[in-house]
């Protein structure tokens, strides 16, 4: 027999064993190829031209999918070497040399991965309109994305797919030249541990993993809390809670489940039940393979999961933001462009409008928070801040009441309500014009009335309206910022036809204070801006997710994929004593729901306190966006699950 | 009392050109209490005989009853359920699960029945008691011998307390002196709890433990020995003999 026809064969034979590996490897180069072509598409470039993140952030996501990508093909393909190793180790056996051998592997292996770079670009080509729609939906944009083939994505896959070539060929030639014929045969069982009884060690690290996990936790919800935290220093914080919590990980599966499974078995006294046999015996059997590898599926799961979270609360919280930054439909400053409401009457469009006198002070608020321990926090507390009258303020909020000297700060959310906290019922004093007046602090609100452009995302104070005379006296325009006209419109049809006139009289609406040049945006307009920031962030955070989710979910496939025909010999056994395929399967459900689901739940919960540490930073709402990624992310988690139960299934039923 | 009937058995594997015939027409009887060896040089059907005749194969035709039941007529599933309530089975390379310990591994064939805790105890108990494993109980597969590990093989397959033990090759993978120590074992059980045994085997001292031996050749049973009131010994150098007239090379390895 040739070398060639040799090839051929184990070739036909590995495609139909291997087929995952080769449709992972498939839509590997799917994913990378068609996300290369999105990035070079004309139309997206357009589309993304507005915010110069969005470029750099494909840039790196590129960079984090080849990398992904390569961590993974390495990973399979190491595994895979692994189950073939009493092939190898035949070939060596009927007197193959190693380099023979390695270039038969070799041969195999570049024309299988050529085939599926091949095919991958076909499907990913197409695949990126698809992704290309997804992406100008997320924007919200009106556009008609065209297919079009770029020679530049095109060379970049080509090299990055040849590179990732030669490293699959050195690890294989590796792999192959340093295993000697003996352990060659033994390869497959290397990572089973040998069942030792119970101990005193196996059981400190066990408790000690599941302690880890609870203090990373409970650091990660004192975060931002400096007083109750051993750490001044935010990122060492975030260090330890990140290594506790990994380490923890990694001891739990180590230790803590063998540790929990041992104490359940002890109680059996040797009479167990067959799903038993089938799932908690072979898991504890197999617990030192697998740990590292389900610690860290279990961390990237939290990884992607969290980031997924994070950019979908960025995105899903846009309106909220845009309408914080531009509370009204439309804003006018210093009476700059106020021939609007003219041109809006004329056009017949039906509006309201609240006005706004406005001043500014600085403030000390220091004397709000108490003790401001964090020293990362280093923000000056000394700030300006924008204050209006209560009779204005009573536009939107009707029953508010203050007395003389007291105030009420509005518009304090997010970020700064959650770092720093205002007492209410505290005093603190103002600065205006070398003039200080002191005030009482009678509540917070969360409630925006001044455009972005005044307050630059700080509070607003609300004073009695004498307070305000006293302390707008001798404020000009010139100097700061006096007056708004906020604009909501009846009707939503006429918003297409508002902003035009709006943009059209842009000229008139720019207003010069202290030197400094400011154009007020409309809500549309600021909505648009975050949307085409996030909905980017929340699609690249989407497709590298993907990419994560398709490691995870493959390694766990391969592994149990591994695993079952390993077992095979056992189900034999069990068959021919007279278990059917229906009481080993109830076994098969059990040891799936381990494996899959314990690093999925772990791993969730890894996100879910990661999220809850620091989604104010991100956005306004937090449960929604959570729930809704955690639920896709499981859902297509699920799939392999699925079918690595069938292949259990199928090993099964063909065992006797 | 008649436990196996087996009636013209046949066993045909491949397709219709390449068909090979391995069993041709095989008739068989097998009373309660009776331990049966079957012998006879290799690709015989010895073991594709017991296969089909413990329910694991299917014949290509011909019927097989087990107390009276025909097997074709069963599901996987009753067919599973009826191997492990009726049947016990000992294989030649053990069979045990890793990772269980002897005990676990003994008591498999209960792990879904409902049988109370204690009764299958003191079952293990009188087993472990009369094969002698009553020490290694809480060891694993890969701490304990081959002649244990057979020995425990055989305890799971009599936990059940089944009409018939199905042993295919038990010694083969045995040294002398734990093959006869098995055997010995089988024998005791066999004659104290009237268990039926079956045992397929090319090795003619364990054949000679047992009280009736078919030779089969070409898959067709080709003469049989009852051991009657001879003396292990005097079995032994009659079914050497048989051996010899069967042809070949008779002691097949």
């Amino acid at each position: 027999m040739t070398l060639s026809r040799l090839v051929l064969r184990s070739m036909r034979k590995n495609v139909k064993h291997y087929y995952l590996y080769f449709f992972a490897l498939i839509f590997s180069v799917t994913l990378c190829y068609s996300f290369t072509t999105l990035h070079h598409n004309p139309t997206v470039v357009e589309a993304l031209k507005e915010s110069g993140t969005a470029a750099a952030g494909f840039q790196s996501a590129t960079f984090v999918l080849y990398f992904i990508i390569t961590f993974f093909v390495l990973y399979a393909n190491h595994l895979f070497m692994k189950r073939r190793s009493k092939e190898i180790g035949l070939y060596q056996l009927i007197g193959m040399t190693k380099g023979l051998i390695v270039r038969l592997i070799a041969l195999e292996n570049i024309i299988l991965f050529i085939f599926a770079v091949a095919l991958g670009m076909v499907i990913g080509f197409f695949s990126s309109r698809l992704f290309a729609m997804i992406l100008i939906k997320l924007l919200k944009l009106d556009l008609v994305i065209e297919l079009v083939f770029s020679p530049k994505a095109f060379t970049q896959s080509v090299i990055i797919f040849s590179i990732l070539l030669l490293v699959i060929l050195f690890q294989m030639t590796w792999m192959v030249y340093r295993v000697t014929l003996l352990s060659l045969f033994h390869a497959s069982k290397k990572a089973d541990e040998r069942i030792k009884r119970f101990n005193f060690f196996q059981m400190t690290f066990g408790l000690l993993g599941l302690l880890l996990i609870v203090y990373g936790y409970y650091e990660s919800s004192i975060l931002f809390d400096a007083e109750k935290s051993l750490f001044k220093d935010i990122f060492l914080h975030m260090l330890v809670i990140l290594a506790s919590t990994i380490l923890g990980t990694f001891l739990f599966f180590r230790y803590s489940v063998s540790f929990i499974m041992n104490i359940f078995r002890a109680s059996k006294k040797g009479h167990l039940k067959i799903r038993d046999v089938m799932a908690v015996t072979q898991i504890m059997h197999r617990m030192k393979g697998n740990a590292k590898s389900l610690t860290l599926i279990t961390v990237l799961t939290g990884l992607a999961v969290g980031i997924m979270s994070l950019s979908y609360i960025s995105y899903y919280s846009s309106e909220t933001r845009a309408r914080q930054f531009s509370p009204y439909d439309y804003t006018l400053v210093n009476d700059k462009g106020i021939s609007f409401l003219d041109r809006l009457h004329q056009e017949g469009i039906e509006f309201k409008k609240d006005t706004y006198r406005v001043a500014e002070v600085t403030f000390n608020f220091q004397d709000l928070v108490g003790d401001i321990t964090n020293e990362n926090l280093t923000f000056s507390t000394e700030s300006s801040m924008y204050v209006i009258s209560l009779s204005d303020y009573k536009q939107v909020v009707p029953d508010a009441q203050i007395n003389e000297g007291e105030t009420i700060i509005t518009s304090y959310q997010n970020m700064f309500s959650e770092v720093v906290p205002l007492e209410e019922g505290g005093d603190f004093s103002v600065q205006y014009h070398n003039e200080e007046a002191k005030f009482v602090l009678k509540e917070v609100q969360e409630k925006f009335m001044l455009s972005g452009t005044i307050t630059m995302a700080s509070p607003v104070l609300v004073v009695t309206d004498t307070a305000f005379e006293n302390i707008s006296a001798n404020q000009t325009s010139e100097s700061s910022f006096n007056y708004q006209v906020g604009v909501n419109l009846v009707n939503s049809e006429d918003i297409p036809k508002a902003e035009e006139i709006y943009t059209d009289i842009q000229e008139e609406r720019k207003l010069v204070v202290n030197g400094q040049e400011y154009l007020p945006l409309s809500y549309e307009e600021e909505k648009q801006g975050y949307l085409s920031i996030y909905g980017t962030t929340i699609f690249i955070t989407a497709f590298l997710g993907l990419a994560f989710l398709l490691t995870t979910g493959s390694i766990l496939y391969f592994k149990q994929m591994s695993e079952a025909e390993m077992e095979k010999e056992s189900y034999t056994t069990l068959r021919k004593i007279g278990f059917s395929t229906s009481d080993l399967m109830r076994g098969i459900y059990a040891k799936q729901a381990f494996n899959f689901g314990v690093p999925l739940v772990i791993g969730l919960l890894h996100s879910y306190f990661a999220v809850k540490s620091g989604w104010f930073l991100f956005g306004t709402e937090m449960f929604t966006p959570l729930v809704v990624t955690m639920v896709l992310y499981v859902v297509m988690y699920a799939i392999f699950a699925v079918i690595s139960t069938q292949y259990y299934k199928r090993i099964i039923k063909a065992s006797l | 009392m008649t436990v196996l009937v087996g009636r013209k058995i046949k066993k045909t594997y491949g397709k219709k050109s390449t068909a090979q015939e391995v069993l041709k027409g095989i008739d068989i009887e097998v009373n309660k209490g009776e331990f049966v060896g079957i012998m006879g040089p290799s690709g015989s059907g010895k073991t594709t005989l017991l296969n089909v005749l413990c329910s694991i194969d299917h014949p290509t035709e011909g019927v097989v009853e087990i107390n009276g039941k025909n097997l074709r007529n069963m599901k996987e599933k009753q067919l599973a359920n009826f191997r492990r309530e009726q049947l016990g089975f000992v294989f030649q390379d053990y069979n045990l699960l890793d990772t269980l310990t002897v005990k676990e591994n003994i008591l498999l064939p209960l792990s879904i029945s409902k049988l109370p805790r204690a009764v299958a105890e003191s079952r293990l108990k009188e087993l472990v008691k009369l094969l002698g494993i009553t020490d290694i109980l809480n060891k694993y597969p890969n701490e304990i011998s081959g002649g244990q590990k057979q020995r425990t093989s055989a305890a799971r397959a009599l936990i059940s307390s089944p009409t018939l033990v199905f042993a295919d090759e038990p010694t083969g993978a045995l040294d002398s002196k734990s093959a006869t120590s098995l055997l010995t074992n089988l024998e005791n059980i066999n004659k104290q709890k009237s268990v039926t045994i079956m045992m397929v085997t090319h090795d003619s001292v364990a054949a000679s433990f047992c009280s009736r031996v078919l030779f089969l050749k070409d898959g067709a049973i080709y003469t049989e020995l009852y051991r009657g009131d001879k003396t292990r010994q005097q079995f032994f150098q009659q079914i050497l003999n048989t051996q010899s007239i069967l042809g070949g090379d008779g002691y097949d390895a």
